[in-house]
């Protein structure tokens, strides 16, 4: 019973995602995302706090870390290809509005707004979710942000890599 | 940068014919003998085999032309820089990550040096199921020992790294034998950064040997140049038409080349070789072309240790077990081959699982975590079919690569293998990369918790280094895209040299399988067009 009722709210879900996603699409250029806007910066820097909660420096530096973070996963959607930068704009242009991050995300603060412990709780539901498109947004998220976080050398102390052999 | 030699400079300052990109605007028409698309490893041997009986070869090359003065050992530079889709190409799904190389040298440039003949069973099953009656040891073995002897392919002598040391450890005490990986270098460093491009040009790999050769021999590179799509009229190829690519490969809008030659040779690497002929809507009278497109799907487990194992110091890949591939019939349960992958700090945080500060503490134990990786050989059962690559809105291809219960009844069972290892290895912890795994203290833990994970895409973590197959070769035109001499079945003047050939996967790393392979194919092609016997070495 209860898990035909939990079927019944994942197809409703996915149905209204669609019509979510859809009208988000139709809305935006399908262009490629060139540049990231200031509510997807939002979205990154909320990401960031969650996925490398511990690993970020607290303190003074913190504030210029995610700034410079930020700049690095902006370098790393450059990287893509053109058909992989307009399916993540899309996928941000849908993150970024209530709806959207409330469908998608199951957050209810805005990305600015949320605290380190929401994202995080939304960040796990995502992962563990039924539907595979908020399994996709999970691993898209947190893969851009480990990738363009441990790429830079001032992440390595922390976690003991001492960094390449001088030759 | 480096303060090494770099041959590709010197080769450059030589005066080598290479265009596009920073090398200068490609002219609107080119004219050759053969056109080569690609320059990995099946480019590469080619290229240097054609080029030796006096062919006039261009080479077509997507990605950058970069060499060791820009090989600085850091995953920002080689990952955008040197691979396919930033490193991050992914299937349909987005379940599987595929590293395939995008630069001058392909896959051979940013591989890990392991190298191994196509095993005998895979052999003898290419033989029985597809045809193919050249494919036994004994015929193929000439080949594999020239490809040996040009790429310095052999034993290393160096002790192998902690990561590796463990695997033996491990396996040994459990009584499964490990042996050593040969690899194709000479004078390597022992750095353990053949993922990043070689900076010490010690990896023999196509950028550094055969390209080289093809190039002082007077072959055209044309570099960020895509092959877009192939001309075709009566059972023959007309032309070719390449446009220039940016470093992310969307296409710059500047004037493309139109290449017309006698021969055309596609090597672009299983996924871009078929969707080439895709795009350019080549016969395909039996729905063959980018089908049956293999992965050897790869899953981790990740275990740390009181002691340091210090992941990315040392050649990777120095020691592996086929034990698990011979525990059941090649055509049985999918089997799988364990080695010990490199760990850089962007595949270390991407590729296990997590966030937040469960993440933290496991990246923490950097130094000390050890990594086994079980490579899945796929293809030789009925319900292993491979995926299949489509084409995207813009002509960019696309694997979708179904992650079935067959496939992850293997990698269930690789998982259970790897953690069995690991503690026997002396492991404090082990966890299977997977997204509802949690590190767990023992192995009858361990097999507890694998034993009831639900294997599923995009829960269970799996990558892939080796893509094969989708332009196969066979017997017979029901079977195969091309013949078994490499040439297409419907277009006379057009072959395919690279991994896309093979009907199902290796079952091993398979960069010497295609060296080998294309070494026969090239020779019997530079004879044909030229009536000359060349020799790789």
């Amino acid at each position: 019973m209860q898990r035909r009722k939990l079927l019944q709210i994942g197809a409703a879900a996915s149905l209204t995602l669609i019509a979510v996603g859809a009208s988000v699409v139709l809305m935006r250029s399908a262009a490629p995302a060139a540049e990231l806007n200031a509510d997807s910066r939002a979205l990154f820097t909320a990401v960031a706090q969650a996925v490398l909660d511990g690993a970020l420096p607290s303190g003074a530096t913190r504030a210029a870390a995610l700034g410079a973070h930020v700049e690095r996963v902006q370098q790393t959607i450059r990287g893509f290809a053109p058909e992989v930068q307009k399916e993540l704009a899309q996928l941000l242009g849908i993150l970024c509005t209530a709806p959207g991050r409330r469908l998608l995300a199951g957050l209810a603060t805005p990305w600015e707004a949320a605290t380190v412990d929401e994202v995080q709780q939304s960040l796990q539901a995502m992962r563990t979710s039924r539907l595979a498109t908020r399994q996709q947004v999970y691993h898209a998220l947190r893969d851009i942000t480990n990738g363009a976080y441990f790429s830079d050398p001032t992440a390595w102390a922390a976690i003991g890599y001492p960094g390449p052999r001088e030759l | 940068m480096s303060t090494l030699d770099d041959p590709i400079q010197q080769g450059l300052q030589r005066g080598w014919h290479v265009l596009g990109g920073a090398h200068g605007a490609v002219p609107p028409t080119l004219l050759c003998d053969v056109a080569i698309i690609g320059s990995g490893a099946g480019a590469g041997i080619t290229a240097e085999l054609l080029t030796k009986a006096g062919l006039k070869v261009v080479i077509i090359e997507e990605g950058p032309l970069k060499s060791s003065r820009d090989f600085r050992q850091r995953e920002s530079d080689a990952y955008p820089g040197l691979y396919q889709e930033s490193a991050a190409r992914k299937t349909a799904d987005k379940a599987i990550n595929i590293l395939q190389g995008r630069c001058v040298g392909g896959s051979t440039t940013v591989n890990w040096t392991s190298s191994f003949r196509t095993p005998a069973d895979t052999l003898a099953h290419w033989h029985s199921e597809f045809g193919l009656a050249e494919m036994t040891p004994a015929a193929m073995t000439p080949w594999f020992e020239q490809a040996e002897r040009r790429l310095n392919i052999g034993p290393w002598l160096a002790a192998p790294n902690q990561n590796n040391e463990l695997l033996r450890t491990g396996a040994a005490k459990l009584g499964i034998p490990a042996s050593a990986i040969q690899r194709n270098v000479k004078g390597c460093w022992n750095l353990g950064s053949c993922g990043m491009g070689c900076p010490t040009n010690a990896k023999q790999s196509m950028l550094v040997t055969t390209l080289p050769a093809a190039l002082d021999g007077g072959a055209t590179l044309l570099v960020q140049m895509r092959a877009e799509r192939l001309e075709s009229r009566e059972g023959l190829v007309q032309a070719l038409h390449c446009v220039p690519v940016a470093d992310n490969s969307a296409a710059t809008g500047a004037p493309g080349v139109r290449i017309t030659a006698k021969h055309y040779v596609v090597a672009g690497g299983a996924i871009n070789s078929p969707a080439l002929l895709l795009r350019s809507g080549a016969p395909d009278p039996h729905g063959l072309v980018g089908k049956r497109t293999f992965l050897h799907p790869v899953v981790i487990s990740a275990a740390t240790f009181a002691d340091p194992v210090n992941g990315w110091d040392g050649a990777p890949q120095t020691l592996y077990t086929d034990h698990f591939l011979q525990t059941q019939p090649l055509t049985g349960p999918i089997g799988y081959k364990l080695e010990a992958p490199p760990l850089h700090p962007v595949i270390f945080a991407s590729t296990l699982a997590g966030h937040g500060r469960a993440q933290a503490q496991m990246l923490a134990e950097f130094p000390r975590t050890h990594s086994l990786l079980a490579l899945m050989r796929d293809g030789f059962h009925a319900q292993s079919t491979g995926g299949s690559v489509a084409l995207r809105g813009d002509g960019s291809p696309v694997l979708d690569y179904p992650l079935n219960d067959f496939v992850m009844d293997g990698a269930r069972r690789a998982f259970l293998s790897m953690a069995e290892i690991q503690f026997a290895a002396g492991a404090r912890s082990v966890v299977p990369v997977h997204e509802l795994a949690t590190p767990t203290t023992s192995w009858a833990e361990a097999r507890l918790l694998i034993e009831a994970l639900p294997m599923k895409p995009l829960l269970t973590r799996v990558v892939s280094a080796h893509v094969m197959g989708g332009c196969p070769m066979a017997a017979t035109e029901a079977q195969g895209v091309v013949r078994p001499d490499g040439t297409h079945w419907q277009l006379a003047n057009l072959s395919v040299h690279d991994g896309s050939l093979f009907p199902t996967s290796i079952g091993a790393n398979p960069q010497l399988s295609v060296y080998g392979l294309t070494a026969m194919l090239a020779t019997r092609l530079a004879k044909r067009l030229t009536g000359r016997d060349v020799l790789l070495a």
